[in-house]
């Protein structure tokens, strides 16, 4: 596969360490496009080993806007089938980089590892010492014995350690899009972390037409409604939520978008400092990065203040718990005073709703900021496949019907010289809808 | 002339990177790009970003802007060695995208117009 | 138009088949694919690897990579050119010393070829000043030299160096345009250009051939001095000589014409090779017999790149750090780690195919170790760098073993390039290029 690949898939045995690696076949992304398609496919192939597959979408690392997302593939733990987490922020986009198409991990690590990869090498290194730690502690030893900040790490916390149900795989410090415990997942394979940095490059096919489709699509999608806007509270209101939106304001201090998504949906919450200072904070861990907006609603329908939930939120970060699932569980158990809820996270667990398909609930179900022409569940199950497949972040896609299917595959097509339709994306969306 | 950055305008999406380093390969990459997201203090929320020109880094942040002349030794300094170092030394200074007529396509890539020309 | 192209397939057919030299002056001549050694030594920069660039480039491949150690041993008796890059010249020349001194004359002197650029350009120019005036080879004076120090317009740090109770100044940086003077091996062609980072312009005596002179500047050219001044100094003067010793020659190029952001200059580089190794009359190596190079096991090389990876993520992360070490007469700064890293992932890049090194595991195996300790040595001074302590002494001893592990690489790298291209037909696989990687290089602009 030459354009818009490494032309690299790799299969990793946890057990011994050993890769190995095939040319991407230009044959499957023709058929199957890419993420999640492809990441299902690889899983079939590997089912015997109940492997995690990591991968990205076909435009993921683009000029296409909106395009950050990477996906792991793998058994969840709530549902016991299939699914595929949204790798945001610039995760996604690292692992677009990082030599690797795709990557099966198969199996599972005789001790406590760290997935390294970079630059083509996928190695299974001992993380013995990481395990206890919790997410941060962990994402500062990696960065720091491997020499880098720009390291991306998917860590599992210690709610995972424990075989909680509520354990996510966090994106670095902060929340990412894990409503399937895959973190547990991880943990059960013995993997405190995979580790993540991208340094090549992406050839496209017809560069130069390519590009300028991207400065018109751009041009076209910053005539959405979503433009002048951003943050947890503008995306709240869109979803019908103001007052949740009005509820955390006070805290917000800078609001981030994910890599080269126009919409910053990640709204920073300063617990400690003044909100309104953008200067260098002195104090080292300030506050918290709101990057999964439903689990800080979900913290605001328990009834918690803002900053109490911004706390509970970050302590949730370190400890590796889906705050979604944690607030439900809650509510459930009529729990709502923060920090008792703080002081017990080791013990709080218990069955939790399982999302209904194979995509992260963590995107609203909802068109956001934009009309459609369509909505509810099979237009957001489709809407969430193609971009899976495509690697549009999640959220955007639901902001965005300038990035519609049909742009979607004329830049495909465009992008690699291959045969890719609108019947392509249709037969790979129903591979993955069933 | 060179483009200016906004910092406060200024979401941290790269995208401006990523046009940059297309520019660079005429392929998408980032590591050749002048224009680079500072992202190494994620956990305090602090970012910027970093532009190369021919005889300055500029640093855009928060505080405003930095402009360090390139190979520049702080005053006071004992170092008074031929510096034939440059930071970012396998980055090419900004050209403006002087091969393209719609100008810098960082600019026209940049979704919330942080970068600008006077 | 690849300028590279036509003295690809000259020398590699050069290689195979050499081709009848030139018997004026009835000398024996030299008529195959030269054998080249690049400086890597005490005093050179990283600028050395743009002479590994354009010889590659060039099909230059019997590449030998030696330090003031080699030369003092010999290393010299086994080559037909010597290539000199930037970097500091008093540098070279403490490091080269007496032995070094007299092992490069004893080479010259023979009938070797020496291409020296910037540092490598003053290194032979006579010099009253010790240890230089071991290598008074070569009768030109320096315009650049001036006892009052011209002010300086912008970076002044870099604008000049002491020399004595004078100054070396450089009137500009980045790019000049030079004038052919008509001279073979450059002949009668249109101006070019090549950027001069600190290289001399030179006034040539006795028999001291002038091949190029500065004729102007253009819109890249930054100007350190008032630019009357640095007219006075630089237009009409010699940008590139050519001087004889004993049976060999030396070529001096001021301003950096192994850039490889130059193809046309790069082009004469080659021309200076042929031209004078078909008259100079060194005996010439013999060619060795053909070897097949012995495919690696994979994991021999997977292990390699794998810590030149890790070497190369920590020097990309290094890359805007603010600090600086002063080490002889130059600052260095962390981005010239990545200059190093990189010059080695470009052959390393790819994962299939033959493999670009091959024949040599052990080799390659304390290559791996040195570069294991290389990645671990950058981790550790990027966290003593965060925790703002003392890394003057892990600087130099990471610079020096990065440049010594960079070398040992392209050596065993292009002695199995240069096998592959003299082995049998059948056994001649080209290496699998691998990805591009970002380097800034455009396609088109390359095209």
């Amino acid at each position: 596969m030459e354009f818009l690949s490494s032309d690299n898939v790799g299969v990793l045995d946890l057990a011994t360490g050993e890769v190995s690696e095939d040319e991407l076949a230009e044959d499957l992304v023709a058929e199957k496009i890419g993420g999640a398609a492809i990441n299902a496919y690889l899983y079939e192939q590997h089912q015997d080993a109940d492997p995690v597959v990591l991968g990205s979408g076909l435009l993921t690392g683009t000029l296409v806007p909106g395009t950050s997302l990477g996906l792991m593939s793998a058994k969840s733990p709530l549902t016991g089938a299939l699914c595929h987490v949204p790798i945001v922020q610039y995760a996604g986009m690292e692992l677009k980089y990082s030599g690797f198409d795709y990557l099966v991990l198969r199996g599972k690590a005789p001790e406590p590892s760290l997935v390294w990869i970079h630059d083509g090498i996928a190695d299974v290194e001992p993380a013995g010492d990481l395990w206890g730690q919790d997410v941060w502690q962990t994402v500062d030893a990696i960065r720091s014995n491997m020499g880098d900040e720009m390291i991306q790490v998917l860590a599992v916390g210690p709610a995972a350690e424990r075989g909680s149900s509520l354990a996510a795989v966090m994106n670095n410090f902060w929340p990412g899009a894990d409503r399937f415990a895959l973190g547990k997942a991880l943990a059960e394979r013995n993997i405190k972390a995979i580790a993540i940095r991208g340094m090549g490059l992406l050839e496209v096919a017809e560069d130069e037409d390519f590009v300028e489709r991207c400065v018109e699509l751009l041009a076209k999608v910053k005539e959405g409604a979503w433009a002048g806007k951003q943050g947890f509270a503008d995306l709240a209101e869109a979803m019908g939520r103001p007052e949740a939106g009005g509820w955390l304001q006070p805290l917000i201090h800078r609001s981030r978008a994910s890599f080269n998504v126009p919409f910053a949906y990640n709204s920073f919450a300063m617990i400690e400092g003044d909100p309104s200072v953008l200067t260098e904070p002195d104090i080292d861990e300030p506050g918290v990065l709101v990057s999964d907006p439903l689990g800080a609603m979900a913290l605001q329908e328990l009834g918690l203040g803002a900053a109490e939930a911004a706390g509970l939120l970050r302590d949730c970060a370190k400890d590796g718990l889906d705050a979604a699932n944690l607030a439900a569980l809650c509510q459930a158990q009529g729990k709502t005073d923060a920090a008792a809820i703080s002081a017990a996270l080791a013990d709080i667990d218990g069955e939790v709703a399982a999302p209904s398909g194979p995509f992260s609930p963590w995107a609203p179900a909802q068109p956001l900021l934009a009309d459609f022409g369509e909505s509810g569940d099979a237009w957001w199950q489709r809407r969430q496949a193609v971009a899976y497949i495509m690697g549009l972040d999640p959220i955007f896609a639901l902001m965005s019907p300038e990035l519609s299917e049909e742009v979607l595959v004329e830049m495909a097509a465009l992008g690699t010289e291959l045969d890719i339709t609108a019947e392509t994306l249709d037969q790979a969306v129903s591979s993955l809808l069933g | 002339m060179g483009v200016k950055i906004d910092p406060l305008k200024c979401n941290a999406c790269m995208a401006c990177e990523l046009a940059c380093g297309y520019h660079r390969d005429d392929a998408f990459a980032l590591l050749s790009s002048c224009v680079v997201l500072y992202r190494a203090k994620d956990r305090k929320d602090y970012y910027g970003v970093m532009l190369k020109e021919e005889e300055s880094l500029i640093i855009a942040r928060p505080e405003g802007l930095e402009v360090n002349r390139i190979g520049a030794v702080d005053e006071g300094s004992s170092d008074k060695g031929d510096a034939s170092a440059k930071p970012m030394l396998l980055r090419e200074a900004c050209d403006l995208c002087d091969d393209r007529d719609d100008g810098p396509l960082c600019q026209q890539m940049c979704p919330v117009g942080a970068i600008y020309q006077d | 138009m690849d300028l590279y192209q036509p003295y690809t397939a000259r020398n590699h057919g050069l290689a195979l088949v050499p081709e009848p030299g030139d018997r004026a002056g009835g000398l024996a001549p030299w008529s195959g694919h030269p054998r080249i050694a690049v400086y890597t030594g005490g005093g050179s920069s990283h600028s050395w690897l743009w002479l590994v660039e354009i010889f590659e480039r060039l099909g230059f491949w019997d590449l030998v990579f030696a330090d003031e150690i080699d030369v003092a041993r010999g290393a010299l008796d086994q080559v037909q050119v010597l290539a000199v890059s930037g970097g500091d010249t008093f540098g070279m020349a403490r490091a080269l010393g007496p032995r070094g001194a007299a092992g490069l004359e004893s080479f010259l002197r023979a009938g070797g070829l020496y291409l020296g650029s910037c540092a490598g350009a003053y290194l032979p120019l006579n010099s009253s000043k010790e240890p230089l005036n071991l290598f008074n080879w070569v009768p030109a004076k320096i315009t650049n030299l001036s006892r009052h120090l011209p002010r300086a317009r912008q970076m002044p740090q870099k604008f000049c160096t002491p020399y004595g109770c004078s100054y070396v100044f450089h009137p500009v940086r980045e790019e000049t345009v030079l004038e052919p003077t008509g001279l073979a091996p450059f002949g009668v062609g249109q101006s070019l250009r090549a950027p001069l980072y600190g290289g001399p312009a030179m006034i040539a005596s006795g028999e001291v051939e002038v091949l190029a002179t500065y004729q102007g500047f253009s819109e890249r050219t930054r100007f350190l001095v008032d630019p009357e001044l640095a007219r006075q100094t630089l237009l009409g003067r010699a940008a590139v000589i050519r001087s004889r010793l004993g049976r060999g020659c030396l070529y001096l190029f001021g301003p950096h014409f192994e850039h490889p952001g130059y193809a046309e200059a790069n082009r004469l580089v080659a021309e200076a090779i042929y031209h004078d190794l078909a008259r100079t009359g060194w005996p010439g190596r013999q060619a060795a017999a053909a070897e097949v190079p012995r495919p690696l096991e994979p994991g021999v090389l997977r292990d390699l790149r794998r810590q030149v990876s890790n070497a190369r993520v920590v020097a990309l992360g290094l890359e805007d750090h603010p600090a600086r070490w002063r080490i002889g007469r130059k600052l260095y700064e962390p981005a010239k780690f990545r200059v190093f890293c990189e010059a080695l992932w470009q052959r390393l890049r790819s994962r299939r195919g033959a493999l670009p090194l091959a024949g040599d595991p052990e080799a390659v195996e304390a290559l791996t170790a040195a570069w294991r300790a290389i990645a671990e040595g950058l981790r550790a001074l990027k966290r003593e760098l965060a925790l703002e302590q003392d890394t003057q002494a892990r600087a130099e001893a990471l610079f020096s073993a990065i440049n010594r592990a960079t070398a040992d690489f392209m050596d065993i790298y292009f002695r199995n390039a240069y096998r592959r291209l003299t082995a049998p037909a059948p056994f001649r696989p080209d290496p699998a290029p691998g990805r591009r990687l970002p380097t800034g290089d455009r396609q088109r602009r390359q095209a």
